[in-house]
C-alpha cells in the first residue's frame, strides 16, 4: 500500500511539468500561434487604460489613467495622464521616459536594461505577434476559452527579473488585449484596457 | 678541416647546453635600474611586479556590431569560466546576487551619505515622497526591490559610483568604442594574482586568444594589448628581426668572404672565434647576473660580437705567404692584443653605468671580445696548422681610389671639423628621454595600446600618489586624508579632473566606525520615520527592512580587504589601487586629467605624511634615464682615458696614442653629427653602439698605423685586410639599420655610419706610400 502511494506520488511529480506547467498542450499551442498571427496583422491600435497598483507596503492602491498607442512593427507608447504625467515610449532598442510635469526626459538603450527590456517585450511582443521574442524572455502558458477570449501567463526566465516580477497575466479577446496583471513582491498591478477606434 | 668542423660542433653543443641551463628574461623592467629616489623606487617596483602587469586590453573589430557584441560576450564568458582572471569587463558588468547582498548589507558603512542629519524627519521626508512618486511611475517594479529597505538610496548611490564607466558605450551587452572609425568592441581583463612573471603572462594571453577563437570569430580580428602581450610581442619581434637580419647577413658575408678569399673554409675560420666569444660572453653574464640573462643583453651582445669577425680576417689576410698560421698569430698578437684590450676597456663604461641591462651587455661584449681574440691567437692556429688561404688582391680601381685617399690629413681634418660644426649647428646630440623609446616593443603595438587605453577610458597614468606601505587601516586612512586635501582642486577649472582613491571603494575602519556612531538608535529612527511619513499612505510596517538594516549596521564588524573576497566586482575595482605585499599593504591613488602637477605636488608636501608620496611618472622615468645617461657618459670619458693610456703603453708614447686615437675621435664626431642631423634621439643603446664603434675603430687605426711605421709590413695588404673587416661589419650592421625594431635600427645606423667613417678617416691619416713617388 505504502509502496503504491509513493510511486503514485513520484508519477505525479513527474507529470507536473507536462500537465500543469509551462508547456501548453498541442491544441493551445496552435491556438497561440494563430492568435499571434492575428496580432501581427494589426498595423496600429489605440486604447485607454486604467491601472491600479496594489503594493503591500501601502495602505491604498495607487490608481492611474492614460492611453496606449501601438504602431507596428516596434513602436509602443504608454501615456499616463493622471495623477502624474508620464510618457513611456519604446522604438526599436530605445526607451524614452518623459515626465512632462517635471520637464525631464531620459533615454535608455534596452540592451543596457535587460529587466526593463523583458517588461517591455511582454506587451510589445504580444502586440507585434512576435512569439519568438516572447519565448526569449518568458515561459508562456496559454488558454483559449470557449467564448473566444484568451489568457496568457508569462513567467520570466531571468532570475533577476523574477526578483521583481513573478508573473504577468495578459487577457483579451481576438487581437485585443483587455487586461494586464503584473504580479511581484506581494503586490499586483492591474491594468484594464478599453480599445479606442 | 675536420678539426675545425669538430670544434664548431663542440661549440654548438656547448652553446646549446648553456641556452638550456640559463634562463632568459624578456621584460623591459628588469633591464632598468632600481630607483634612486623613493618615488622612482616605488615606480620601478610597480613596473616590475605591480598589478599593472596583469592588465589585458582587447578590441574586436572587422564585423558588424551585432556579431562583435556576440563575440565579446562569448569571449568574456569563456574568460570568466577559465578561472584565470580576477576581473573581466565587457558590457555585462553587474553585481552578482551574492555580491549585491554583501554590499547591500554594508551600505550604511560604505556610503559617504551616512551622517546624523541624513536620518532626521526633515531629511527623510523628501526621500519618502520621492519613493511614493516612483511607485506611481512605470519604474515601480524595480523600485520596490530596494525602496523600502533603503529609502535614502544609499546603496543605489554606491552602485552608481562603483559601476560608473564614463567613456565606453554599452550596446547589446558589449562595450563599444565611441567616436569615428569602424565599430570596435572592447574588453578588459585582469589576470589572477599580482605581479606576473613572463610565463604566467604568456598563459593569460594564450587563454584570451583561445577564448576568442572558440567564439568562432570568422572575419573578425582580436586586437590584444597590455604588458603581457608586450613582453611576448617584443621577444617575438626581436627574434624574427634578428633571425631575418642574421640570415641575410650570413649570406652576404659568406658571398663577400668567398669573393675575397675563394674559400669556404674561411667561413668556418670566421665562425670559430665568434661562437667562442658568444659562449664565453653568455656564460660570464649568466654568472654575474645570478643565472638569468636578459634577452635584450643577449640579442644585442651577440650582435655586437659580430665585430669579432675582424680578428680572424686580419689574421688570415696579414699572414705572409711563407708563414705558418701560428707564426703569423704570434707576430700580430701584440697589435691584436692591444686592439682587443682597448675595445674591452672602452666597454667598461657600461659596467659603471649602474643600469642592470647595460652592465650585462658590457660584461657580455667585453668577455666575448677578449675570448674571440684569444681564440684567434691560440685556437685557430691549432685547428688549421697548414692553412693556405690567401686574400685576392683588391680590384685595381678600388686600390687606386684608396691610394689617392691616403695621406690626405687636411681632408680628414676638414671632415672632422665639418662634423663638429654640423653637430654644433644641430644643437648637439639630442637625448631620448622617453622610456618607451628604449622599449623593444614595435611602434605599432605601442600605438594600439595607447588607442585601446583611451577608448576604454583608462589613459596611461602620468600622475599618481603612492600610499603606504603600512597596515590596511593606515593606508586607507592616508587615502582618505589625501582625498580630503585634493577634493577642492578637482573640477573643470581645477588642477585635475578626478582622483581614484582606494578609500572610494573601501573606507578605512575608523571611518566605518564613525559612520556606525552616526546611525540613530532603533527607537529614534522609528520616531523620525513616523514623523517623516505623516500623511503619506505607507503602512506602519512598510519600512521594517530599513529599520532592521540600520540596526544591524550599528554592530557590523567593519568591512575589510579579506571580507571583500565575497565581492569580486568591487574587489577587482579595488585591486589596482590596493594590494597586499607580504605583511603590509601598498596603495595608489590615480589622478586623471591633471593640468597642474605642481599643485598636486604641493598638496603632498603640505600633508607631510610619510605614507603619501607624490609620483610624476614621466618626470621620474625621465629623471632616472637622464641620471644614468650622465653617469654612463662620465664612465665613457673615463673609458676613453683608459684606452688612451693603454694605447700609450702599447705604442710607446702619448703622441702615437693620440695619433692612433685621431680617426676614432673623428669617426665618433661624424657619427654623432649624422645621428643629430637625421633626427635620431640618442638612447643608451646608441651610446653602447658608440663604445663598440670606438673599439672597432681601434682595430683599423692600430693595424693601418702599424703598417705605416713597420717597414716590413706590406701596406697594401694591410689596407686590404682592414677593408675586408670594415666591409664585413658594414654588411651585418647596415642590414640592422633597416630593422623595424627601434633598438636594432639605432644600433645598425650608428655602427654602419661609424665604421664607414672610421675606415675612411684611418685611411686618410695613413702616410702616402713612398714607393710610388
Amino acid at each position: 500500500m505504502r509502496r503504491t502511494r509513493r510511486s503514485l506520488l513520484r508519477a505525479a511529480v513527474l507529470l507536473v511539468p507536462v500537465a500543469g506547467g509551462s508547456l501548453p498542450v498541442r491544441a493551445d499551442q496552435a491556438a497561440l500561434e494563430a492568435l499571434m498571427r492575428t496580432f501581427a496583422a494589426v498595423p496600429r491600435s489605440q486604447a485607454s487604460f486604467t491601472e491600479k497598483k496594489a503594493i503591500p507596503e501601502l495602505d491604498l492602491p495607487l490608481p492611474s489613467e492614460g492611453t496606449l498607442v501601438w504602431v507596428a512593427p516596434d513602436r509602443l507608447e504608454k501615456r499616463t495622464t493622471t495623477p502624474i504625467q508620464e510618457v513611456l515610449r519604446v522604438t526599436g532598442d530605445r526607451l524614452i521616459y518623459e515626465r512632462p510635469d517635471r520637464g525631464t526626459r531620459q533615454e535608455f538603450s534596452l540592451a543596457e536594461q535587460p529587466e526593463m527590456r523583458a517588461l517591455v517585450e511582454a506587451i510589445r511582443g504580444t502586440l507585434a505577434g512576435d512569439l519568438a521574442t516572447l519565448r526569449q524572455h518568458y515561459d508562456i502558458g496559454f488558454d483559449l476559452l470557449a467564448d473566444g477570449s484568451w489568457r496568457m501567463v508569462l513567467v520570466p526566465l531571468s532570475w533577476r527579473l523574477r526578483g521583481a516580477v513573478q508573473r504577468i497575466v495578459l487577457a483579451g479577446r481576438g487581437a485585443q488585449v483587455l487586461a494586464v496583471d503584473t504580479e511581484g513582491n506581494g503586490g499586483v498591478t492591474r491594468m484594464r484596457i478599453t480599445p479606442l477606434p | 678541416m675536420t678539426r675545425i668542423l669538430a670544434a664548431l660542433l663542440l661549440l654548438a653543443g656547448l652553446g646549446g647546453v648553456l641556452a638550456a641551463k640559463v634562463g632568459l628574461r624578456t621584460d623591459l623592467a628588469e633591464f632598468l635600474p632600481p630607483g634612486r629616489t623613493p618615488a622612482s623606487a616605488f615606480l620601478f617596483h610597480e613596473l616590475q611586479g605591480g598589478t599593472a602587469t596583469t592588465l589585458l586590453l582587447a578590441g574586436i573589430e572587422g564585423a558588424d556590431p551585432k556579431e562583435l557584441a556576440r563575440l565579446s560576450r562569448e569571449t568574456a564568458a569563456a574568460l570568466r569560466a577559465s578561472g584565470r582572471f580576477d576581473f573581466v569587463g565587457d558590457g555585462t558588468l553587474s553585481l552578482s546576487e551574492a555580491e549585491q547582498a554583501l554590499l547591500f548589507r554594508y551600505r550604511y558603512l560604505l556610503s559617504p551619505e551616512t551622517r546624523p542629519e541624513t536620518f532626521t524627519p526633515a531629511a527623510l521626508r523628501p526621500h519618502l515622497e520621492a519613493l511614493l512618486e516612483g511607485l506611481r511611475s512605470s519604474a515601480s517594479p524595480l523600485l520596490v526591490r530596494f525602496g523600502f529597505a533603503d529609502p535614502t538610496g544609499a546603496f543605489l548611490g554606491l552602485a552608481r559610483t562603483w559601476l560608473a564607466e564614463a567613456r565606453v558605450e554599452t550596446w547589446d551587452g558589449a562595450w563599444f568604442a565611441t567616436g569615428d572609425g569602424p565599430p570596435r568592441a572592447l574588453l578588459l581583463a585582469r589576470a589572477r594574482g599580482a605581479g606576473l612573471d613572463a610565463e604566467a603572462q604568456r598563459d593569460a594571453v594564450a587563454t584570451f586568444q583561445a577564448a576568442f577563437a572558440a567564439a568562432r570569430p570568422g572575419q573578425a580580428r582580436l586586437l590584444l594589448s597590455g604588458p603581457g602581450v608586450f613582453a611576448a610581442e617584443a621577444a617575438a619581434v626581436i627574434r624574427a628581426d634578428v633571425r631575418r637580419v642574421s640570415l641575410a647577413a650570413v649570406a652576404l658575408l659568406a658571398a663577400f668572404l668567398f669573393w675575397r678569399y675563394r674559400s669556404f673554409l674561411m667561413l668556418a675560420v670566421v665562425a670559430v672565434p665568434l661562437a667562442a666569444g658568444t659562449i664565453a660572453g653568455f656564460a660570464a653574464t649568466a654568472a654575474i647576473s645570478g643565472g638569468a640573462v636578459h634577452g635584450i643583453a643577449l640579442g644585442f651582445g651577440m650582435t655586437m660580437l659580430g665585430v669579432t669577425v675582424d680578428y680572424p680576417i686580419l689574421l688570415v689576410t696579414l699572414r705572409r705567404p711563407e708563414e705558418r698560421l701560428g707564426e703569423a698569430a704570434a707576430r700580430l698578437w701584440p697589435t691584436l692584443r692591444l686592439a682587443a684590450a682597448s675595445a674591452a676597456a672602452g666597454l667598461a663604461a657600461m659596467l659603471g653605468s649602474g643600469f642592470p641591462g647595460l652592465v650585462q651587455l658590457g660584461v657580455f661584449a667585453g668577455t666575448g671580445l677578449l675570448a674571440a681574440a684569444t681564440t684567434t691567437r691560440w685556437i685557430l692556429p691549432l685547428l688549421l696548422p697548414g692553412m693556405r688561404i690567401m686574400a685576392r688582391p683588391l680590384p685595381a680601381p678600388l686600390r687606386v681610389a684608396l691610394s689617392a685617399l691616403r695621406g690626405r690629413r687636411a681632408l680628414a681634418g676638414a671632415v672632422a671639423l665639418a662634423a663638429a660644426v654640423g653637430l654644433a649647428a644641430a644643437g648637439g646630440p639630442t637625448w631620448q628621454r622617453d622610456l618607451a623609446a628604449l622599449s623593444p616593443v614595435p611602434h605599432a603595438a605601442q600605438a594600439l595600446d595607447a588607442e585601446l587605453r583611451s577608448q576604454l577610458g583608462a589613459p596611461d597614468v602620468r600622475i599618481l600618489f603612492a600610499l603606504g606601505p603600512g597596515s590596511e587601516a593606515a593606508v586607507l586612512e592616508a587615502s582618505e586624508r589625501l582625498g580630503t586635501a585634493v577634493a577642492p582642486l578637482i573640477g573643470r577649472d581645477g588642477a585635475l579632473q578626478g582622483l581614484d582613491l582606494p578609500s572610494r571603494y573601501l573606507p578605512s575602519p575608523a571611518t566605518q566606525r564613525a559612520r556606525q556612531h552616526a546611525l540613530p538608535e532603533a527607537e529614534t529612527l522609528q520616531q523620525a520615520l513616523r514623523a517623516a511619513a505623516e500623511g503619506l499612505p505607507f503602512r506602519p510596517t512598510a519600512f521594517a527592512p530599513f529599520l532592521a538594516g540600520v540596526e544591524e549596521s550599528r554592530t557590523l564588524p567593519p568591512l575589510d580587504l579579506a571580507a571583500l573576497e565575497g565581492a569580486p566586482t568591487l574587489a577587482a575595482r579595488l585591486s589596482p589601487l590596493l594590494s597586499r605585499r607580504g605583511g603590509s599593504v601598498q596603495g595608489v591613488a590615480l589622478a586623471q586629467g591633471v593640468t597642474d602637477p605642481a599643485a598636486l605636488a604641493a598638496v603632498a608636501a603640505q600633508l607631510d605624511d610619510p605614507r603619501i608620496l607624490f609620483v610624476d611618472v614621466k618626470a621620474e622615468t625621465e629623471g632616472v634615464i637622464a641620471a644614468y645617461a650622465r653617469v654612463t657618459l662620465l664612465w665613457a670619458l673615463a673609458g676613453g682615458v683608459l684606452v688612451l693610456g693603454l694605447l700609450a703603453l702599447g705604442l710607446g708614447g702619448p703622441v702615437r696614442a693620440l695619433r692612433t686615437a685621431g680617426p676614432i675621435g673623428g669617426a665618433l664626431l661624424v657619427t654623432l653629427a649624422v645621428l643629430a642631423l637625421t633626427g635620431e634621439a640618442l638612447t643608451l643603446f646608441h651610446l653602447a653602439s658608440l663604445l663598440l664603434l670606438a673599439g672597432l675603430a681601434i682595430d683599423y687605426s692600430l693595424f693601418l698605423g702599424r703598417a705605416a711605421t713597420d717597414p716590413g709590413a706590406a701596406t697594401d695588404d694591410t689596407l686590404g685586410a682592414v677593408l675586408n673587416c670594415a666591409v664585413s661589419t658594414l654588411l651585418t650592421f647596415g642590414l640592422l639599420a633597416f630593422s623595424g625594431t627601434p633598438v636594432l635600427h639605432g644600433i645598425g645606423l650608428t655602427v654602419s655610419v661609424g665604421v664607414a667613417s672610421a675606415f675612411l678617416l684611418a685611411c686618410a691619416l695613413t702616410p702616402r706610400p713612398a714607393a710610388h713617388a
